[in-house]
C-alpha cells in the first residue's frame, strides 16, 4: 500500500469516526423542536429553550416583568432570587442594557435603592405601599424617585 | 414574530455584509479563478469586520449606527481599496520547481487539477461535496433551534451586544462587571451589535444564523486554499469534509460564543501568513494583515498567535520575512490599542501568575488527558498518522507549527488558573482546542499536495515546472 493510499485510508478512517461520534439521536428532535416552536414569539422559544431550564417561572418572571417595565426606568433591583451563577446571568442578560443589582434582601445594611430604578420581586413577599405591578409570578414598582 | 419571519433581516444583512465584502475583497484577494472560492470566504470576513468597525466608528462621532452609518463606511472601505496598488501574481520560476499557483498563475483558464489517482473520479467528489453540504445542513439546524443559550453568550458576548446595540454605546459599568470579562475584545459583541443595528432589533434566535455562515465561510477559505495550494479535490474535499462535520466546534453549545469566529480567523491567518512566506501573490500580505486584526478583535488568544506568526514569519522567512512579521504583529497590536478605551484595566479574572509550577503543567496535562474518550484517541492517532505520511511542504509545517503554538499554550495557560488546571481544562480545553480544527486540517492537507497525481511516494511537494515562464500580473 503505498503512502497515499495508506494516508487516505487514515483520512476516511478520520471522517466516519467524526460523523460517528455526531450524537445524531439528537436530530429528530430538534426538527420536532423547531417545528414546534418557529411558528411563536421569540419570548416563547427562549422560554421552551435550554437556557432557561433551570427555572423556566423565573424566566416568565423576567420577560414579564421587561414587558411592563417603565421606560424611564435606569437600572432593577431584583429581590427574593437565590444568588445563583445562572439566575444572575439570565436577569443581567435579559433586562440589558439596564444594570441589574441582586442582593438586596440578603445584605445587612445594604445601601437603598438608586433613584430611577425599579425594583422586580421574584415570589410572593411583603410589597411596599404606593403602586405595585402585580405579575404572574412577583411584582414589579418603581422608579424609585 | 415567527422564526421565519425573524430570519429574513438577518439573512438579507449577511447577504449584504458578504456583498459588501465581496466588493471589497478585490484588496485582499487576487481577482484569479484560483483564488474564487476562498475570495467568497475572506468576503465573509472583509464584511464581518466592516460591521464590527462601523459600529464604534459612528458612535465615535456621535452618528446611531444603522443602514446610512454603514454604507458610508462601505464606502470610504471601497474608496480606500481602491487606492491600494493592483494584486499581481509571481512570474513562475523559469525552469525550477514552483507552488502550484505559480505553475498555474500564467493560464488563468487552465481548469484546477483534478489528478489522476484514487478518489477522483466525479461520483466520489459529488459524494464528498455532498457530505460537506451535509455537515453544514447538520450544524444549521443545531445552531437555529432555540435562541443562543450557552452560557458564556448569556454573560459575555451577548450581555456586551445587546448592550451595546440597547444602550447606543459601551456604558462604563461594563468594564466593572467581572463575569462579563471585561478583559476580553470587543469583536464578536460589536459584530452582533452591528447586525442588530441593522436589522433593527436584538434577535437572539435569528442572529444565531451568523454561526452557519461563518461555518460556511471557513469551509470555502479550507477548500479554495488547499485546492489553490495544490491539493486534489479528493484530499481538499476530505479534509474540508471532516471539518463540516466536526461536532466539538459546529455545536449548539458553541453557537453565540467566540470560538466558531476565532475558528475562522486562525484559519484565516494561517493561510495568509504561509502565503505571505512563499510569496504566492500580492494580496497575501494584506489578508495576513486583515486576519491578524480580527484574530485580535475576537478572543485574547487572537494575540498569542499573532506572535506566534511574527516569530515563525522571522525564523522561516526568507525575502518577505519582516514584511511577513509585521503584517502578522502589527495590526493585532493596533486592535488591541484600539480597544484601550474601553476595556477594563482589571487584570485577567480566573488567572494569575503567582500561581504557575511546573507541577501544575503535568496537572494540567493530566486534566486533559482525562478528558478524551475512546474515539478521540482514536482520531489523536489518526491525526499523528496524517502528519507521519504527509510531505515536507513548508505551508504546511508552519501551519501545523500554529496550530501546535496555540495547543501548547491552551495546555499551558490552566497551569495559571486561580481555580486550579482540572478547573480551567475541564471548562475550557475542549472547546478552545476545537477551534483549531480548520488551522489544523488546512497543514495536515496541504502536506498531500499531489498525493492523487499518481502512486509516487509522497514526499514530493509539487510537481516540475511544467513549461516557460509566462508573464502573470493580475490588476485587481
Amino acid at each position: 500500500m503505498t503512502r497515499q493510499r495508506f494516508a487516505a485510508l487514515a483520512a476516511g478512517l478520520l471522517l466516519v469516526l467524526v460523523v460517528a461520534s455526531q450524537p445524531l439521536a439528537e436530530l429528530p428532535r430538534r426538527i420536532r423542536t423547531l417545528v414546534a416552536f418557529a411558528p411563536k414569539e421569540l419570548a416563547v422559544r427562549r422560554l421552551g429553550g435550554s437556557g432557561t431550564a433551570f427555572d423556566r417561572r423565573f424566566f416568565s418572571f423576567l420577560e414579564n416583568a421587561r414587558r411592563r417595565m417603565p421606560s424611564s426606568a435606569k437600572g432593577v433591583v431584583i429581590l427574593g432570587v437565590p444568588w445563583s451563577v445562572p439566575v444572575i446571568y439570565l436577569a443581567s442578560y435579559h433586562f440589558a442594557p439596564l444594570p441589574v443589582s441582586f442582593g438586596y434582601d440578603r445584605v445587612p445594611g445594604a445601601l437603598p435603592v438608586p433613584s430611577g430604578w425599579v425594583v422586580a420581586r421574584y415570589g410572593e413577599m411583603p410589597t411596599p405601599a404606593g403602586p405595585v405591578i402585580t405579575l404572574p409570578e412577583g411584582a414589579l414598582w418603581g422608579p424609585v424617585p | 414574530m415567527t422564526l421565519v419571519l425573524s430570519l429574513l433581516p438577518v439573512a438579507g444583512a449577511l447577504l449584504v455584509v458578504s456583498g459588501v465584502g465581496f466588493v471589497t475583497s478585490g484588496a485582499f484577494v487576487p481577482r484569479d479563478r484560483a483564488f474564487f472560492l476562498e475570495r467568497l470566504g475572506w468576503s465573509d470576513a472583509i464584511g464581518c469586520a466592516a460591521v464590527m468597525a462601523f459600529v464604534p466608528a459612528a458612535l465615535g462621532i456621535g452618528v446611531r449606527p444603522g443602514w446610512i452609518a454603514f454604507l458610508v463606511f462601505v464606502a470610504l472601505l471601497v474608496a480606500a481599496a481602491r487606492l491600494l496598488a493592483p494584486l499581481t501574481l509571481p512570474s513562475p520560476p523559469a525552469g525550477g520547481r514552483g507552488n502550484d499557483l505559480e505553475r498555474r498563475a500564467g493560464d488563468n483558464d487552465r481548469p484546477l487539477p483534478t489528478g489522476e489517482g484514487w478518489g477522483e473520479g466525479r461520483s466520489f467528489r459529488v459524494l464528498l461535496y455532498s457530505v460537506i453540504s451535509l455537515g453544514v445542513a447538520v450544524y444549521t439546524l443545531r445552531a437555529l433551534t432555540e435562541p443562543m443559550w450557552a452560557n458564556d453568550f448569556i454573560a459575555i458576548w451577548g450581555l456586551k451586544g445587546k448592550t451595546i446595540f440597547g444602550a447606543v454605546g459601551y456604558p462604563g459599568r461594563l468594564r466593572a462587571l467581572e463575569f462579563a470579562h471585561p478583559e476580553y475584545p470587543l469583536g464578536l459583541p460589536l459584530l452582533y451589535a452591528g447586525l442588530s443595528f441593522l436589522t433593527g432589533r436584538w434577535d437572539d434566535h435569528a442572529m444565531a444564523l451568523l454561526f452557519p455562515f461563518l461555518q460556511a465561510a471557513t469551509l470555502l477559505v479550507l477548500f479554495g486554499w488547499l485546492r489553490r495550494r495544490g491539493a486534489s479535490s479528493a484530499v481538499a474535499g476530505l479534509a474540508t469534509a471532516i471539518v463540516a462535520w466536526f461536532e466539538p466546534l459546529y455545536s449548539a453549545f458553541l453557537t453565540g460564543m467566540a470560538e466558531v469566529p476565532l475558528a475562522f480567523g486562525m484559519l484565516l491567518f494561517g493561510t495568509a501568513l504561509a502565503d505571505t512566506l512563499d510569496e504566492t501573490d500580492g494580496g497575501a500580505v494584506r489578508r495576513l494583515a486583515l486576519a491578524s486584526a480580527l484574530i485580535a478583535a475576537t478572543k485574547n488568544e487572537g494575540l498569542f498567535l499573532a506572535v506566534v506568526g511574527f516569530a515563525i514569519a522571522l525564523v522561516f522567512g526568507k525575502a518577505a520575512r519582516w514584511n511577513a512579521a509585521a503584517s502578522a504583529l502589527l495590526p493585532a497590536l493596533g486592535v488591541r490599542a484600539l480597544h484601550l478605551p474601553w476595556r477594563s484595566r482589571l487584570p485577567l479574572a480566573d488567572l494569575e501568575v503567582g500561581s504557575f509550577s511546573p507541577d501544575r503543567v503535568w496537572d494540567s496535562l493530566a486534566a486533559a488527558g482525562g478528558l478524551l474518550g475512546p474515539a478521540a484517541w482514536a482520531g489523536l492517532a489518526l491525526v499523528v498518522v496524517l502528519i507521519a505520511a504527509g510531505a515536507r511542504v513548508p505551508a504546511g509545517n508552519r501551519v501545523l507549527l500554529l496550530a501546535a503554538a496555540a495547543l501548547a499554550a491552551y495546555l499551558v495557560i490552566p497551569a495559571f488558573a486561580v481555580r486550579g488546571p482540572a478547573w480551567l481544562v475541564e471548562t475550557t480545553l475542549r472547546r478552545t482546542a476545537a477551534a483549531l480544527a480548520p488551522l489544523l486540517a488546512a497543514g495536515l492537507a496541504v502536506r498531500f499536495i499531489g498525493a492523487s497525481s499518481g502512486s509516487g511516494t509522497g514526499r514530493r511537494a509539487s510537481a516540475p515546472n511544467p513549461g516557460p515562464p509566462t508573464p502573470s500580473t493580475r490588476a485587481s
